[in-house]
């Protein structure tokens, strides 16, 4: 192990020394910063009035939610049952844009649903979401608890409140978080092709130099490929440390500077508040800053970059060690370093339909191809990304942990395939890679 | 100190070496020779564990060989390589450390091999700043730097500079006098049989003779001798008998040669230097050896010619 670890720390120094390092590290971030900056600065802006007709038979608001007028959304209440269908095509229903639809399971899992005929942003999602909160409260204080709403908001449940498309239902596309968890595993995948990439150039440089059977004169082929992948993981996950902390900052200055009223919305939700000034004057500037738009509302107030970083890595590292290995057994098989560049393609193939199949999870998350994506170690690290912005329905977030330890398993198969190639590769020199060699290299 | 015990090796459908047994003494130069392919590099690798072998067992300093003996060895291989852009120190420490030195005995140890090559300002050098030959000897320095009991040399002449051969055949003499083991291969074997002490010459995945280089010699000469002299080729011939025949003759100047002869049936050297003294003016009389090369000629030949008539 002390071999590897020598292997991995040289593969680490010369990575994070080359030129492109340098440059990765600083375009990177910047263009990340610059979409997100286009985004917050383009997006979104366009005010819209919205009439939502509420259906709630169980009669659980008692026909009420605003405590005042609202100019951007008016309500209405329906009377009695309504089928989604009779909403999207009834002539009477046409001239409301949405439907929020209450049932009275919401007193329990505090779910509940919005079919909308077009897509409202982010900020009028944020509106709807907090007004009919503030009314559930109000209901639940008053019929169900001895405390008073400031005390009831500090143990209280958050709303849950789901998007759908009326005329597709099942798309669920419209939730933006959702988005951020493609951009999570695109970011995995982007990294993981670069640095693959880089492994396999590392590996046929090493063998076109000829430096290979000295290290082979010191360590095993096992040892060396495990060094190599640590050693160039250890570079990658560095790169992406720096991409945290310059994005990070990026949106802490963007905040501070060019988005300043922010600070005092997000004070907005203290909970020692008065009920009066939240009813009056908070909920005014809380809409207020909302005036930005979506992308702001969802990068900074949405997103638990934490959490959702935390997992990144998990699944960043075990997807690495996947891919990785696999580079390495193609870097080792070829003959030159030109050679072998055919069996980079169908890898190429594969990580791009781990990206399709991140947005095929985001349209259709409850499809059963979305599930075995989900599952599929290689397509799993952008899946993942994407249930777990959406977020995973209460009880099932093991199935996270789930897809984790497959990833992991089969990482570790991968690694003992791909290091048989590795080891009966690395010393074949001059020759032309075929696809008989890789399957007999697996043999042996 | 290695003792290589009928050891077998196939790729795939190929053998590449055949139930090879040899033994390698301690403090000596052993040389293993043959033509390319022959099997050399495979052995190489086996005892460096770089390969398995299918059958057979290697037992080094009487311990059956594994990877822990690695440390005790220093190979350099035919194919040999650094990285490009890393300096000689970074080489010697990453090299050194992988064969378990400390980082202080590298410093300590690359500080005495580059004063000793007189090259000391090489050290923050990169390897891409190095000419070719200088690079042979940053190869050569980051294979001895840890002092290793055994060192493999695969092909060790070979790209390399005049200059530098013999710069390492001296270190090799020197390493071997403070009683290392060293085991050279090489397909041309002129270029190594002058400092082994034994040698082993395999052909087609077998070993087909070992021993010493006096000894092998001496069972496989041919009665011949060499006798430089001045004078006229006419008298040299006329002293002959039927005795005596010329097998090879080289002309140096007008009157100058250099003439072998071998010898027929019981006749004695002795008496053809009786019958040449006073017709020719020798200055020089020696016994013609059979070079390793010519060894290994007689040995396959035969073999090569049977395969062809067949």
């Amino acid at each position: 192990m002390r071999n590897s670890w020598l292997i991995a720390l040289r593969e680490w120094k010369e990575r994070i020394s080359a030129r492109s390092f340098l440059m990765l590290s600083i375009l990177g971030p910047l263009s990340v910063i610059g979409l997100i900056y286009m985004l917050f600065a383009l997006g979104g802006q366009t005010k819209q009035h919205w009439n939502v007709l509420i259906a709630d038979p169980a009669g659980i608001m008692e026909n009420k939610i605003l405590s005042r007028e609202d100019d951007a959304v008016s309500y209405s209440f329906a009377d009695g049952y309504l089928e989604i269908e009779e909403f999207e095509k009834g002539k009477r229903f046409q001239e409301f844009d949405a439907l929020l639809e209450i049932n009275e399971k919401i007193l329990s899992n505090k779910t509940a649903y919005v079919f909308f005929r077009e897509k409202p942003s982010m900020r009028m999602q944020t509106r709807i979401q907090y007004q009919a909160e503030r009314r559930l409260e109000e209901v639940l204080v008053k019929e169900f608890t001895k405390f008073s709403i400031s005390e009831f908001r500090k143990i209280k449940q958050p709303l849950t409140l789901g998007f759908r498309n009326v005329y597709d239902p099942n798309d669920k596309s419209s939730d933006l978080r959702g988005w951020v968890g493609l951009f999570y595993g695109t970011v995995i995948f982007i990294f993981i092709f670069l640095f693959g990439m880089t492994i396999l150039r590392s590996v046929s440089r090493e063998k076109s130099n000829r430096i290979v059977e000295v290290l082979l004169g010191c360590v095993n082929p096992k040892q060396l490929m495990l060094g190599k992948i640590i050693g160039i993981g250890l570079a990658a996950f560095f790169q992406f440390i720096i991409w945290v902390i310059f994005i990070g900052l990026g949106l802490y200055l963007m905040r501070e500077n060019l988005f300043p009223n922010l600070l005092d919305a997000s004070n907005m939700n203290i909970p020692q508040l008065s009920n009066e000034v939240l009813a009056q004057t908070s909920q005014e500037q809380f809409f207020s800053a909302r005036e930005y738009n979506e992308f702001v509302e969802l990068v900074y107030e949405r997103i638990n970059f934490t959490f959702m970083t935390g997992y990144f890595i998990l699944f960043f590292i075990v997807g690495y060690f996947f891919y990785g290995t696999l580079f390495a057994s193609i870097g080792a098989s070829s003959g030159s370093e030109s050679d072998g560049q055919q069996f980079v393609l169908p890898l190429i193939f594969m990580l791009c339909f781990a990206l399709y199949s991140g947005y095929f999870a985001l349209q259709y998350p409850e499809s059963s191809l979305s599930t075995l994506f989900h599952y599929l170690p290689f397509t799993s690290p952008v899946v993942v990304m994407v249930k777990l912005s959406q977020g995973y329905p209460i009880g099932h977030f093991y199935e996270l942990f789930l897809s984790l330890l497959l990833l992991l398993l089969s990482s570790l198969a991968v690694l003992s395939i791909a290091g048989r190639i590795y080891a009966n590769g690395i010393l074949q020199f001059g020759h032309r890679v075929r696809l008989k060699h890789l399957f007999r290299w697996m043999r042996y | 100190m290695l003792e290589i015990q009928k050891i077998s090796k196939s790729f795939y459908r190929k053998l590449a070496l055949d139930d090879v047994s040899l033994t390698i003494n301690q403090g000596e130069i052993f040389g293993l020779l043959g033509p390319n392919g022959a099997g050399k590099t495979t052995l190489i690798r086996i005892i460096n564990k770089i390969v398995e072998s299918d059958k057979g067992s290697i037992r080094f300093n009487g311990d059956l060989m594994t990877h822990k003996h690695l440390s005790e060895i220093g190979y350099l291989p035919e194919e040999r390589g650094l990285y490009k852009s890393m300096t000689v120190e970074n080489h010697a420490l990453f090299l050194g450390q992988l064969r378990g030195l400390s980082k202080a005995d590298v410093k300590l140890k690359l500080n005495y091999w580059l004063e000793k090559f007189n090259i000391q300002d090489w050290r923050n050098k990169r390897i891409e700043e190095l000419s070719k030959g200088m690079a042979q000897k940053v190869q050569f320095i980051c294979t001895v730097l840890h002092e290793p009991q055994l060192l493999i040399l695969d092909e060790p002449f070979s790209g390399f500079d005049p200059i530098n051969v013999e710069l390492i055949k001296q270190e090799l003499i020197e390493m071997k006098s403070k009683g290392k083991t060293i085991i050279l291969s090489s397909h041309n074997m002129e270029s190594v049989e002058a400092i082994c002490d034994r040698v082993a010459l395999i052909h087609e995945s077998k070993k087909i003779i070992d021993g010493k280089i006096s000894t092998l010699q001496e069972e496989r000469k041919k009665g011949e001798y060499a006798i430089k002299f001045r004078g006229s080729m006419i008298a040299f011939v006329n002293a002959l008998w039927t005795g005596f025949e010329i097998v090879d003759k080289e002309i140096l100047g007008d009157d100058k040669f250099i003439v072998r002869v071998k010898m027929r049936g019981e006749n004695r050297f002795d008496d053809l230097l009786k019958v040449l003294i006073g017709q020719i003016k020798m200055e020089a009389v020696w016994e013609v050896l059979p070079s390793m090369q010519e060894i290994f000629i007689d040995l396959v030949q035969p073999k090569v010619e049977l395969k062809n008539e067949k």
